[in-house]
C-alpha cells in the first residue's frame, strides 16, 4: 500500500471515530471501509501495472498449495495454481485459494490496533497507536508474571500464524497451553499400536488406485481438502470399491460405492463387528500377524501386564510413557518356554495359555479372541445401525479381496469421547487383516501430511538456552475447569473459541483474566473479549518482498512478491519483534523474513545433499519455488510393515498401560453424550454434529464476502426432524441444550440421518443472529485420556440438543 | 385541446402522474433497472407485460376501424376516428414500454446500424413503426375526409394490425426455452385477445367520450359493438382452451407449466382471466338485452380488459417460475440465490407504468379534443340517420 | 474451422465450486452475478440429496453458457450484440448490447446475467484478468470460454483450476483433440438436448 492510501485509511477511520464521539463501536469500524475509498487507485502506481508473486498458501487444510498471484496496481487481482511446480499433480488450487482475492480485502479485516473500552464481550473499542498497543501488551504480560509467577502467562499461536516459530512463548517462558485436544482421538488409540505419528500413512495417496477397496472412515476429503480428492476419484475411475462410513451423506459418501450411515459416535461398534467377523471366519492374515504384530507376545493374565524380559530391553521406549521396557517374550513351541520375540530360532505360538514360574501366561491373540467371544454381530449391528450382513460383507471385502486401505478423517469420529476405542479397534482390524505396508494397502489419514512427497531439510531458528517453553500444567481447554495460574493471555488467532467446546464456560473464564490480547487478521469471535487487538497482515502482505519459507509438496517455497501490509497491519515477525523489544530480546529474533529464510537455507546442502542448489538466491531466481530431487508424479515411498515406533518395532495391540482402566483391549463404551440410550435424549433428542465445509478452514473465511454469497451459519436438519418441529428451509432456528444456545438458518437436507443435525465448523459470532455453535458443544473429558499420548480430546460432536423455530 | 381544457382536474392529475413517471424513469436511467423488481431469474416484468397489453389494445381498435372500410361495415365507420385515436395512443404507449424496459437505451440506435433480422424484437420494431405510420396516415386522411385514401390505408391497416400483434406473440411463441410460451397458437391467441380487449377499451372510451359530450355513439351501435365483443371473447376462450388442453393432455412438461398456471403463483391471474375476463362478460353480453344496457356493457368491457391484462401477466410470468435446469442454489440474483422465479414490481416501476398510462390518457384527451370536435358535427348526421341505417349493416354503395 | 467446446466429467465433479469462483475471479464478475454455477441437481438446498433415506444420491451439475451451435440467444438479439465467433464461441459485444434481455428469455440454461445496475465489486476494485473487458450498467454478460485466455492458447480458468481435472477444453472440429475423443468414447451428451440448441459443452459420466 502506498503512503497516500495509508493516509486515506487513517483519515477515514478518524472520521468514523468522530461520528461515534470517540468511543468507536464495531459497527462504526465496519462501516469505515464502506465510507472511505481506501482502494482508490494509488497515485504511486501506473494504472494497470502488473507483476507476479508466488507463495505457499495454507498448511491449515494440510494442503500447502503454491499459488501464483497476479498483482495489479498493488492489489492481488488473480490467483491461479502455481506454474513453478515440478509437474501437474503438484500444481493445484481450490476455491479457498481463489477466494483470497476477496478475503484479503474483506470488510471485516482488523485494520488498526484497538483498545477495549466497553465490557469484555461487548465489542466496544477505540483506536490506539501501535506503540501504545505493544507497550500495553508487553507490560501486562510482564506484570502478570511478576505478580503470579512465570506460569501466569498463556501464549498460543494458531497453525496459520504468519511465523512458524513460537518465539514469544519461549522468550518469557510462557505456558503454551499443553495438549490441543483437537482431532487426535483415533490417533490416541492408534499410536500405541503403530507408533505415535502413525495416524499419517507411510505410503502415498496416489496409490489409491492400486487398492481394491478403500474404506473412508469418518473422512470427507471431497469437502475438507478438495485437492486430495484427485487420487480418490482416480481410484474410483480405476474401479476401486469405495466404502464411506459416516453418519451423514457427505460429498465423499455421494461418490462412494457404498455408504454406511453409522449412528453418531458408534463407528467403533461397526469396526468391532468387523473384527468379530474377521476372527470368527478365520479371515485374518496369520503370516502377517506372526511377522509384524504383537499377537504372539505373552501377557501375564494375573497382573494384566505384558510378560517381558528382565534382561533384554526393547529397542524403543514405550509410546506413551517414553520409558524403557523389557523386550516382549513369546511362547516358543520348540522349547516350550518363553523366548525373546525376535529370536530367529524360536517358533512362537499364536494362541495358548501356559503356567510358567507361577505366572499364568497367555498370548495376546488368545486374549483378543476371548474378548471377541464376548461380542456379537447382533450387538455391533444394533449399536452402529449397520446390519450384520453388511458388516460381514464389508469384512470379507476388506480382508479377502486384495489390498485395502482404511483412510481415516482427522475430526469427525475423533470428536467423541470414545474415539480412542475406535482408533485401537481399527488398528487391530488392520493388523489382523495384514492390510499394511504393501502396495495399495494402508491405514491413516491420507492427507497432505502423509508420505505423498519427500520432505526437505531446513535449519531451525533456535533461541539461546535461557529461552524455553514454560510448564503447561493444564491444557488450555481445561483452564475453565481446572485450577490454574493463568492470569494473562496473548493469542495469535482465535484460540479460545476454536480450540475449546462449551464457549460459555471458556469465555466466562476469559472474562476473568487480568489481561487478554489477541493478534488476528479478522474480527474473529474472541476479538470482542480482548483488551488489546493487534491487526496482523495476511500471507500475501509483508513489509518486505519475501515472507515465509516453507517445505510443502516436495518443494521448498519462499513467499515473495508480497504487497505492503494493508491498513495499519503488520507481519507476525514484526509484531513479535516489537513485543520482544519491549523486554529487550529483539536481537534474538530474525530482523526480517529474508534473514530467517537465509538462515534456514544456509549450509543445508552439507546436512542433506538433496538440498544441493536450493539457496536463497536460487529460490528467488526461480520465483520462490524449487523441487526436491525425488519430487515428481511417480514418487511412491515404499512404506513397509517392518518397523514401527513401538517398543518392539512391531504393531502392538495390547495396551498394558491402560490395563488398570480396563482398556488394554478396545473395549467398547458409549460416547459421553451421543448414544441412543442416554436418558438426556428425552430432553435433547437430536445429535448435533459438526465438520468441515469447503467454504471454511475451521472459522477461517468467515469474513469472505464471496463465500458469504453461498454459505453461512446454517443448520442442516433431516426432513423428518424439520417437519416434526414445523421448520422449513430458511427459517431461523434456535439450537439449545443445557450448555447454551444459538440461532442459525435451517437447511432441510435429506443428506442427514434422521435425528442427526449437521453444521459446518464454527463461523465468527458476528455472522450469527445470536450466539454461535460452540455455545452448545461438549466439554466433557475422558478420564483415561489424560494418560494418553495426545491427551483427552474435545468431544465437539458428542453433543445432544433440541431445535425450535427462533 | 377542448377536452383538456374542460377537464382541468383530470388533466392536472394525469399530468402530475406523468411527471412522477418521468421522474422515476430518470431515476431508473441513473441507477439502472435494479430499481425495478426484475432479476436474473425473472428478467422481464411489468414493462413487457404492459407492452404486450397495449399492443393488443391498439390492434383491437384498429381492427374494428379498418374492418369498417375493408368489409364495408358502415356502422363501424362511425367510430373509426375514436378507434384510430385509441389505437395510435396505445401503440405509442406500447413502444414507450419497450424503450423503458431497455437497460441500455443509449445504445438503441444500434438497432438501425446493425439490425439482426432473425430477431423477433427487430421484426416487432419494424412492424410497430409501420403500424404507427399507418395509424398516423389514417388519422390525417380521415381528418382531411379523404375517403379514398382511408379506404386504401385501411386495406393495409387490417393485416398490419393483425401482424403487429402476431409478431408480439412471436417474441414469446418462438422461444423454445420457455415451455409456457413456445406454442403455434400464441399468435392467434394474441390476436383474439387483442380483438376483445381492444374492442372493450373502445367501448369504454366511447362511453367516456359520450359522457364528456365530445362524441356520441348511438345506443344501437354500442350494442352492436358489444355483440362483436361477445364473439371475440368466445374466440379468445376457444383458443385458450385449445392451448390449455394441449398443455395438459400429454401430462408432460406442459402439464407442469399448467400446474403453475392453475395452482401456482400465477394462478390468481389465470383464474381471474378465465372467470372474470372471459366467462362472466361472455355470459352477460351473449344476451341482446344486456347489450342494450350501457352499464352492463361497460362493466363487461372493463372485466375483459382486466382479464386480458391478467392473461399477459400469467402468460409472461408462468414461464419464469421454474428454470429448465433445476438445482440448488439456483440463479444468482441481487436478493441472493433464487431457486424459483419471484417478482413484484417496485414503487418506481409502478410509478413509471402509471405515468406512461397517464400520458396515454392525456394523449387520448388531446387527440380526441383536436380531432373529434369538428367530427362531432359530421357525426351527428349518421347518428341522426342511425335508425334507418341500422337495417343495413353492409352498405354496398361505399364499396 | 475451429469449434471450441468443453466436456465435463460428472463422475469426477465433486461440486467443490472451485470453477465457479475461478470464473468469478478471472472475469471480474460482480457481486450477485455468476457466469458459472455448480448446481446440486434436483435439490432445493445446496449439497442436498435425492431419494429415500438411506438410499440416497447426489450429483452436481456445473452450468455456464453452453456455447450452442444453434444459439437461441444469438438468434433473438436485435442488434447482433450476441454473435457466434469464428472459433465457435457465443460472445457478446457489450458496445452493441441495448439491454433488452431477449437473450435471457431465450436461453434455456439461464446462463446469462444482467447488469441491473453499475456492477458492484467486492472487494472494491475490478479483480481478474486485465484483458477481460469491463461491463457497465445495462448489458448482459456470460461465460466467454475465457476468450482472452483461449485466444492465447491457454485453457479457460475453470479448466485450469478444477482440482479434479474434470473439465476438458478443446476443438470439437478436430477429431484428434482430447475433448472430441472424450465425447466420443465416454458417451458425451448435451444438456436439454431436446431444445435443439446443440450445445458445444458436453457432459459425461
Amino acid at each position: 500500500m502506498s503512503e497516500s492510501q495509508k493516509t486515506l485509511s487513517r483519515r477515514g477511520f478518524l472520521k468514523g471515530a468522530g461520528a461515534a464521539a470517540g468511543a468507536l463501536g464495531l459497527a462504526g469500524a465496519a462501516g469505515m471501509t464502506a465510507t472511505n475509498n481506501w482502494l482508490a487507485p494509488a497515485t504511486a502506481h501506473a494504472e494497470g501495472e502488473e507483476r507476479v508473486a508466488h507463495l505457499c498458501h495454507q498448511f491449515h487444510c494440510l494442503t500447502g498449495c503454491n499459488l501464483k498471484c497476479t498483482i495489479r496496481d498493488e492489489r492481488v487481482s488473480l490467483i491461479e495454481p502455481s506454474d513453478l511446480m515440478s509437474d501437474d499433480t503438484h500444481s493445484h488450487i481450490c476455491l479457498r485459494g481463489i477466494a483470497e482475492v476477496d478475503h484479503i480485502y474483506s470488510k471485516d479485516r482488523l485494520q488498526v490496533p484497538l483498545k477495549r473500552v466497553g465490557e469484555r464481550g461487548e465489542g466496544e473499542f477505540v483506536q490506539i497507536s501501535w506503540d501504545e498497543a505493544i507497550k500495553t501488551i508487553a507490560d501486562n504480560l510482564k506484570e502478570a508474571q511478576q505478580k503470579y509467577g512465570e506460569g501466569a502467562v498463556f501464549i498460543r499461536k494458531s497453525t496459520e500464524a504468519g511465523l512458524d516459530f513460537d518465539f514469544l512463548t519461549q522468550l518469557i517462558h510462557a505456558d503454551s497451553g499443553g495438549n490441543w485436544g483437537l482431532d487426535r482421538g483415533q490417533a490416541n488409540g492408534l499410536g500405541p499400536a503403530f507408533g505415535p505419528w502413525s495416524y499419517l500413512p507411510n505410503r502415498s495417496h496416489w496409490e489409491f488406485k492400486d487398492a481394491a477397496t478403500i474404506i473412508e472412515l469418518s473422512h470427507n476429503p471431497l469437502e475438507s481438502a478438495m485437492v486430495w480428492s484427485r487420487p480418490l476419484m482416480d481410484a474410483k475411475e480405476a474401479g476401486t470399491y469405495i466404502v464411506c462410513i459416516d453418519p451423514r451423506f457427505t460429498g465423499t459418501a455421494a461418490k462412494a460405492n457404498e455408504w454406511l450411515p453409522v449412528k453418531p459416535g458408534t463407528d467403533a461398534a461397526l469396526i468391532q463387528g468387523m473384527l468379530k467377523a474377521l476372527v470368527d471366519n478365520g479371515w485374518y492374515d496369520e503370516e502377517f500377524i506372526m511377522a509384524h504384530t504383537s499377537c504372539p507376545y505373552l501377557v501375564d493374565r494375573t497382573t494384566g501386564k505384558s510378560y517381558r524380559s528382565a534382561e533384554v530391553m526393547a529397542p524403543s521406549t514405550a509410546v506413551v510413557s517414553g520409558e524403557e521396557v523389557g523386550a516382549p517374550l513369546v511362547w516358543d513351541t520348540v522349547t516350550n518356554a518363553p523366548a525373546l520375540y525376535d529370536d530367529p530360532a524360536v517358533v512362537p505360538a499364536l494362541e495358548g495359555e501356559w503356567d510358567f514360574e507361577g505366572a499364568k501366561l497367555v498370548t495376546e491373540f488368545t486374549l483378543i479372541k476371548e474378548w471377541l467371544d464376548g461380542i456379537t454381530l447382533e450387538w455391533a449391528a444394533s449399536t452402529s445401525g449397520i446390519d450384520q450382513e453388511t458388516i460381514v460383507a464389508l469384512t470379507d471385502r476388506y480382508a479377502n479381496n486384495g489390498p485395502a486401505i482404511i483412510d481415516i478423517g482427522l475430526g469427525g469420529a475423533d470428536k467423541y469421547t470414545n474415539a480412542d476405542v475406535l482408533g485401537h479397534a481399527t488398528a487391530m482390524l488392520v493388523a489382523l487383516a495384514g492390510q499394511y505396508g504393501k502396495k495399495g494397502a494402508g491405514y491413516g489419514s491420507y492427507c497432505g501430511l502423509g508420505a505423498n512427497d519427500p520432505g526437505s531439510t531446513l535449519n531451525w531458528w533456535s533461541l539461546p538456552e535461557e529461552f524455553y517453553y514454560g510448564e503447561s500444567p493444564v491444557s488450555m481447554y481445561d483452564m475453565p475447569y481446572q485450577e490454574n495460574n493463568i492470569h494473562a493471555a496473548l493469542t495469535f488467532g482465535d484460540a479460545f473459541t476454536l480450540e475449546a467446546g462449551a464457549a460459555n464456560d471458556m469465555l466466562n473464564w476469559v472474562k476473568s483474566l487480568d489481561f487478554f490480547a489477541i493478534c488476528d487478521l479478522y474480527h474473529s469471535s474472541a476479538v470482542d473479549y480482548a483488551d488489546i487487538v493487534l491487526p496482523a497482515c495476511t500471507k500475501f502482505e509483508c513489509e518486505e518482498n519475501v515472507k515465509q519459507l516453507r517445505d510443502s509438496l516436495g518443494h521448498v517455497m519462499l513467499a515473495n512478491g508480497m504487497i505492503d501490509p494493508l491498513f495499519e497491519s503488520k507481519s507476525d515477525l514484526q509484531i513479535e519483534r516489537l513485543l520482544a523489544a519491549q523486554w529487550g530480546y529483539e536481537d534474538y529474533l530474525p530482523k526480517t523474513y529474508e534473514e530467517l529464510a537465509r538462515f534456514m537455507l544456509d549450509g543445508v546442502a552439507e546436512l542433506d545433499p538433496r538440498m544441493e542448489g536450493i539457496t536463497y538466491e536460487a529460490l528467488l531466481a526461480n520465483g520462490g519455488v524449487m523441487a526436491l530431487p525425488e519430487t515428481g508424479p511417480d514418487y511412491r515411498p515404499d512404506g513397509t510393515a517392518d518397523f514401527f515406533l513401538t517398543p518392539s518395532g512391531r504393531i502392538e495391540l495390547y495396551f498394558e498401560y491402560l490395563y488398570d482402566q480396563g482398556h488394554q483391549l478396545p473395549v467398547y463404551e458409549d460416547a459421553n453424550e451421543a448414544f441412543e440410550s442416554n436418558p438426556k435424549k428425552a430432553q435433547f433428542p437430536l445429535y448435533f454434529t459438526q465438520g468441515k465445509s469447503r467454504y471454511r478452514i475451521h472459522a477461517y473465511y468467515s469474513a469472505c464476502e464471496w463465500f458469504a454469497e453461498d454459505f453461512g451459519p446454517a443448520l442442516n436438519i433431516a426432513p423428518e426432524d424439520a417437519e416434526a418441529r414445523g421448520i422449513q428451509t430458511g427459517d431461523d432456528v434456535r439450537v439449545y441444550n443445557d450448555r447454551g444456545s444459538f440461532v442459525a438458518t435451517a437447511l432441510v437436507n435429506r443428506s442427514l440421518q434422521p435425528g442427526v443435525l449437521f453444521m459446518a465448523e464454527t463461523t465468527y459470532t458476528r455472522y450469527y443472529k445470536e450466539g454461535f455453535l460452540q455455545n452448545v458443544t461438549n466439554s466433557a473429558r475422558l478420564e483415561r485420556g489424560y494418560s494418553m499420548f495426545f491427551g483427552p480430546q474435545i468431544p465437539y460432536n458428542d453433543v445432544l440438543v433440541e431445535v425450535e423455530k427462533a | 385541446m377542448e377536452l383538456i381544457k374542460r377537464h382541468k382536474a383530470l388533466t392536472a392529475v394525469l399530468s402530475l402522474l406523468t411527471l412522477l413517471g418521468v421522474g422515476c424513469w430518470v431515476y431508473q436511467l441513473m441507477f439502472g433497472l435494479s430499481v425495478t423488481g426484475m432479476s436474473n431469474s425473472v428478467s422481464w416484468g411489468l414493462y413487457i407485460t404492459m407492452f404486450m397489453f397495449f399492443v393488443g389494445l391498439s390492434a383491437g381498435g384498429l381492427i374494428v376501424a379498418s374492418s369498417a372500410s375493408v368489409f364495408h361495415i358502415k356502422r363501424f365507420k362511425a367510430v373509426a376516428m375514436p378507434a384510430i385515436i385509441l389505437s395510435t395512443v396505445c401503440i405509442c404507449l406500447a413502444g414507450m414500454f419497450v424503450l423503458i424496459d431497455l437497460g441500455g437505451i443509449w445504445n438503441v440506435w444500434r438497432m438501425l446500424t446493425g439490425p439482426n433480422f432473425m430477431s423477433p424484437l427487430m421484426w416487432d420494431m419494424c412492424v410497430i413503426t409501420l403500424y404507427l405510420v399507418i395509424n398516423i396516415l389514417y388519422l390525417v386522411n380521415m381528418k382531411k375526409g379523404n375517403d379514398r385514401a382511408v379506404s386504401v390505408i385501411s386495406r393495409f391497416a387490417l393485416p398490419c394490425a393483425i401482424l403487429v400483434h402476431s409478431v408480439t406473440a412471436w417474441i414469446f411463441g418462438l422461444q423454445i426455452a420457455k415451455e409456457g410460451w413456445y406454442s403455434a397458437i400464441m399468435a392467434p391467441i394474441f390476436v383474439a385477445s387483442a380483438m376483445d380487449s381492444g374492442l372493450a377499451l373502445l367501448l369504454c372510451a366511447l362511453a367516456a367520450l359520450k359522457k364528456a359530450k365530445v362524441f356520441n355513439t348511438s345506443k344501437d351501435l354500442f350494442a352492436s359493438l358489444a355483440g362483436l365483443l361477445a364473439t371475440c371473447i368466445a374466440v379468445d376462450a376457444f383458443f385458450i382452451f385449445c392451448e390449455v388442453l394441449t398443455m395438459a393432455y400429454p401430462g408432460a412438461a406442459g402439464a407442469e407449466t399448467l400446474a403453475i398456471m392453475t395452482g401456482g403463483p400465477t394462478a390468481p391471474f389465470f383464474w381471474f382471466e378465465i372467470i372474470g375476463g372471459l366467462a362472466v362478460p361472455f355470459c352477460v353480453l351473449v344476451f341482446a338485452k344486456n347489450r342494450e344496457k350501457a352499464g352492463l356493457v361497460i362493466g363487461s368491457s372493463a372485466l375483459v380488459i382486466a382479464g386480458v391484462l391478467c392473461k399477459r401477466l400469467w402468460l409472461l410470468f408462468t414461464s419464469f417460475v421454474v428454470p429448465n435446469v433445476q438445482g440448488a442454489p439456483g440463479i444468482a440474483t441481487d436478493a441472493g440465490w433464487a431457486m424459483a422465479g419471484a417478482y413484484a414490481p417496485t414503487l418506481p416501476e409502478l410509478a413509471i407504468v402509471i405515468g406512461v398510462v397517464s400520458l396515454g390518457g392525456l394523449g387520448f384527451m388531446a387527440l380526441s379534443g383536436a380531432l373529434l370536435v369538428p367530427a362531432a358535427e359530421t357525426e351527428t348526421v349518421p347518428a341522426r340517420a342511425a335508425k334507418p341505417a341500422a337495417e343495413l349493416d353492409f352498405d354496398p354503395q361505399t364499396a | 474451422m475451429t469449434k471450441y467446446g468443453m466436456a465435463i466429467n460428472k463422475t469426477r465433479c465433486i461440486g467443490c465450486q472451485t470453477c465457479a469462483y475461478a470464473c468469478k475471479m478471472q472475469n471480474g464478475v460482480a457481486k450477485d452475478m455468476r457466469w458459472n454455477r455448480v448446481l446440486t441437481e434436483g435439490c432445493d438446498v445446496p449439497d442436498g440429496a435425492l431419494g429415500q433415506y438411506p438410499t440416497l444420491s447426489r450429483t452436481y451439475l456445473p452450468l455456464a453458457c453452453q456455447h450452442c451451435e444453434n444459439p437461441a440467444c444469438q438468434k433473438v438479439c436485435p442488434t447482433g450484440a450476441t454473435y457466434k465467433d469464428d472459433q465457435g464461441r457465443v460472445l457478446i459485444d457489450y458496445e452493441k448490447c441495448i439491454g433488452c434481455r431477449m437473450c435471457m428469455a431465450a436461453c434455456p440454461y439461464n446462463a446469462r446475467v444482467f447488469n441491473w445496475e453499475e456492477p458492484v465489486h467486492e472487494p472494491d476494485f475490478v479483480y481478474g484478468d486485465a484483458r477481460v473487458a469491463e461491463r457497465a450498467k445495462g448489458v448482459a454478460e456470460k461465460c466467454t470460454l475465457c476468450k482472452e485466455r483461449t485466444d492465447e492458447g491457454e485453457e479457460p480458468m475453470c479448466v485450469k483450476c478444477c482440482p479434479l481435472g474434470a473439465r476438458v477444453f478443446g476443438d470439437l472440429d478436430d477429431p484428434e483433440s482430447e475433448v472430441s475423443k472424450v465425447i466420443a468414447t465416454r458417451h458425451g451428451y448435451q444438456l436439454l438436448e431436446e431444445q435443439g440448441t446443440r450445445p458445444q459443452v458436453y457432459y459425461y459420466e
